[in-house]
């Protein structure tokens, strides 16, 4: 599904990934940890196509075909998704518009036929009452005075119509308490299927209980220093980063 | 450089029009002409027209081109047609009995209307050039009257059909209107100029006596050549509320002044406002809100779109007279700047009086939120359409305070038609 050849990204002509690999296969997890300062969401903003990310080398490839040069919206449109570890407030546009332009602009860009107005009712809806999204939330502005954990499940929903082939959470897990931790993790879980992949980013091991990763990585310093399966997860929780990445370096 | 335009030509056919006319009415007329060649044709060396020099906006070539508009249309409104400038009774849908045109309200010597045509908000009236210019030269126009208790029973549409190309005619056409609402009656009007007018004043007096309740939608949408000042006055008294909305695409020299006065407790004024202008269009909105009684709320906010090489100002001015305790004023700007090249000048004044007043006013002006962009973008959102839908999402805000659902659509879809025909200008950035 995805394959991350010796990626080098440069910020603002500083370098921050320096020889990223990594490959997902169709309809695996896979978590990378890493400390504050590794690259983790200079890995998900690159893979997102976000302008300032600057690949300086390397390749990403996704469904085999190469990804560098294309445009956020065309990523999406392949089936790229990012969740957001601070998802973004837009006054003035409520939930279900934004919704119903991203699902048509998506169906556009494939070629395939924009669900009808009952249609995508319908869908929304029933994504909706899984994750407890209201239909007053969904009639209010896009994320606007909504908790930290609203704001995920909004993520969740969005995914949960656009399905992606690839989702890449970032952080998904910052600012949420247990009980919202556990319904985006159900909904996230929900959406698990042999052609879907995961990319789960994240600094604490205690998302990667709800949500089980098949392999986890750890990125430090721009790069994987090392990869396991999910007891590596549980390893880093208890030795520490210093510790483990010590012991791979 | 065109010809140059002298108070005396514009104050031509003047004198032409006291033919007919009542004695109060000539003596208006002459105040007027004796107003406007006092003061003269306003420019930049005037404080409140520094932004938008009209002696200098009537000599220059227009630069902009006008782009043909869909006509606006309220489904089962009152409508009255101005063509270029001039009733046009026999294409109007007017109610009955309470409509009397301008002419008939001059001739008649023991017109009701004596008292306060040309009398509403005097304070501001009194140094006015252009409502000299405009009160010396007022043909076309009419008063409407709303008798006690009564509620106008559909909106009245009055529809300015401008001519649709660039025209020589700087002399000017001139409108007047007045409106009284008389206590407790209830209006709803839409307001709308298409077309590039040469030179074009209207002016719009409205009296609203105790409780009476006036909605006022003006939209314009006047061609990159056309030249426009347009002035509302009001008189909000006991309890009355006025809420207005005011959307502009500018012009060659596009200018709305709101000069309300607030002279009865309670009164209240909201003014909402929003422009998207581009190219090298010019817009001004002016407001200047009065408090002369106690208790009494005013609030404005405009937001403007600013793209191309236009220039645009906004100008608000709260006052606060001594007697005016307990006011609650309130102004806000906010500008989105699409490009390096789009100016705008905001002045907040406020002229308090009074000790025991609450009076807020703040300005902002930026681009687009580019975390916003990048989010709709790894959405599917193709770009051009993730930008153009932030742009309606700023102004969204401003067409929320429309209660009515008939008017807001109208207003919403004069910017989305707006949007779509300026799409590379709104879309690419730079």
């Amino acid at each position: 599904m995805l394959e991350i050849e010796d990626l080098h990204v440069s910020v603002q002509d500083k370098n921050i990934l320096k020889g990223l690999s990594l490959t997902v296969p169709a309809g695996e997890v896979h978590a990378i940890m890493g400390p504050n300062g590794a690259g983790k969401s200079t890995t998900s903003y690159t893979l997102a196509g976000r302008e300032g990310y600057e690949v300086t080398s390397g390749a990403i490839r996704f469904k085999g075909e190469d990804f560098v040069d294309l445009p956020p919206e065309e990523r999406a449109a392949k089936g790229m998704f990012l969740a957001f570890q601070s998802p973004i407030e837009i006054p003035g546009v409520t939930s279900m518009n934004f919704l119903k332009t991203a699902v048509n602009a998506q169906a556009r860009s494939r070629g395939e036929k924009e669900p009808t107005a009952v249609e995508f009712l319908k869908m929304l809806r029933e994504a909706a009452k899984k994750l407890n999204v209201t239909e007053d939330m969904l009639r209010r502005p896009l994320n606007v005075g909504f908790s930290g954990g609203e704001k995920k499940r909004n993520e969740v929903l969005q995914m949960t119509l656009l399905k992606p082939s690839l989702a890449v959470l970032d952080e998904t897990d910052s600012g949420l308490d247990i009980d919202a931790l556990r319904l985006v993790a159900e909904g996230v879980n929900a959406l698990r299927c042999p052609e879907r992949s995961f990319l789960v980013i994240t600094h604490y091991q205690r998302l990667l209980d709800y949500i089980e990763p098949d392999v986890v990585h750890i990125l430090a310093g721009g790069r994987i220093v090392k990869s396991g399966d999910k007891t590596l997860a549980r390893q880093l929780e208890d030795q520490g980063y210093d510790a483990v990445i010590g012991q791979a370096a | 450089m065109g010809e140059i335009i002298s108070i005396d030509r514009l104050l031509k056919s003047a004198s032409a029009l006291q033919t007919g006319t009542a004695p109060w009415a000539g003596a208006l007329r002459e105040q007027g002409r004796e107003k406007f060649s006092r003061l003269g044709i306003p420019d930049r060396r005037r404080e409140s027209w520094k932004y938008s020099d009209l002696a200098l906006a009537l000599t220059k070539a227009p630069k902009g081109t006008s782009v043909s508009r869909v006509p606006l249309a309220l489904d089962g409104s009152y409508l009255a047609v101005f063509e270029n400038g001039v009733f046009d009774a026999a294409r109007s849908k007017l109610p009955a009995d309470c409509i009397v045109p301008l002419a008939a309200v001059l001739a008649d010597s023991a017109s009701p209307f004596a008292k306060t045509l040309g009398q509403i908000n005097g304070a501001e009236q009194t140094g006015h050039a252009i409502l000299g210019l405009n009160t010396a030269r007022m043909e076309e126009g009419f008063v409407l009257r709303i008798p006690k208790g009564e509620t106008l029973s559909n909106p009245l549409h009055i529809r300015f059909n401008w001519p649709a190309e660039e025209t020589a005619d700087v002399d000017g056409r001139h409108v007047r209107l007045l409106v009284e609402l008389e206590e407790g009656a209830e209006a709803t009007i839409l307001e709308t100029h298409r077309g590039t007018p040469g030179f074009a004043t209207v002016v719009t007096e409205l009296r609203l006596a105790q409780t009476a309740k006036l909605t006022h939608v003006r939209i314009d949408q006047l061609g990159g050549a056309s030249r426009q000042t347009a002035i509302t006055l009001g008189d909000v008294s006991k309890a009355a509320q006025y809420k207005g909305f005011y959307l502009s695409e500018g012009g060659h020299f596009c200018r709305h002044e709101a000069l309300f006065e607030l002279t009865g407790d309670n009164a209240n004024v909201e003014i909402d406002g929003a422009f998207l202008v581009t190219g090298e269009s010019h817009c001004d909105n002016t407001t200047v809100i009065t408090h002369a009684a106690p208790h009494t709320t005013s609030r404005q906010a405009f937001r403007g779109v600013l793209s191309g090489s236009s220039k645009s100002a906004y100008q608000g001015c709260v006052k606060v007279r001594p007697e005016a305790q307990k006011t609650n004023a309130y102004q806000m700007s906010r500008a989105l700047l699409l490009s390096r090249e789009a100016r705008i000048a905001t002045k907040p004044e406020l002229e308090i009086f009074a000790d025991d007043v609450k009076c807020s006013h703040g300005a902002t002006a930026g681009e687009l939120d580019m975390d916003a962009l990048f989010f709709l973008r790894t959405r599917g959102i193709p770009e051009e359409e993730a930008r153009a839908m932030l742009v309606e999402a700023f102004l969204q805000e401003a067409l929320d305070t429309i209660e009515r659902a008939d008017l807001r659509d109208v207003a919403a879809g004069t910017i989305t038609d707006w949007l779509s025909l300026h799409a590379t200008e709104v879309t690419h950035a730079g």
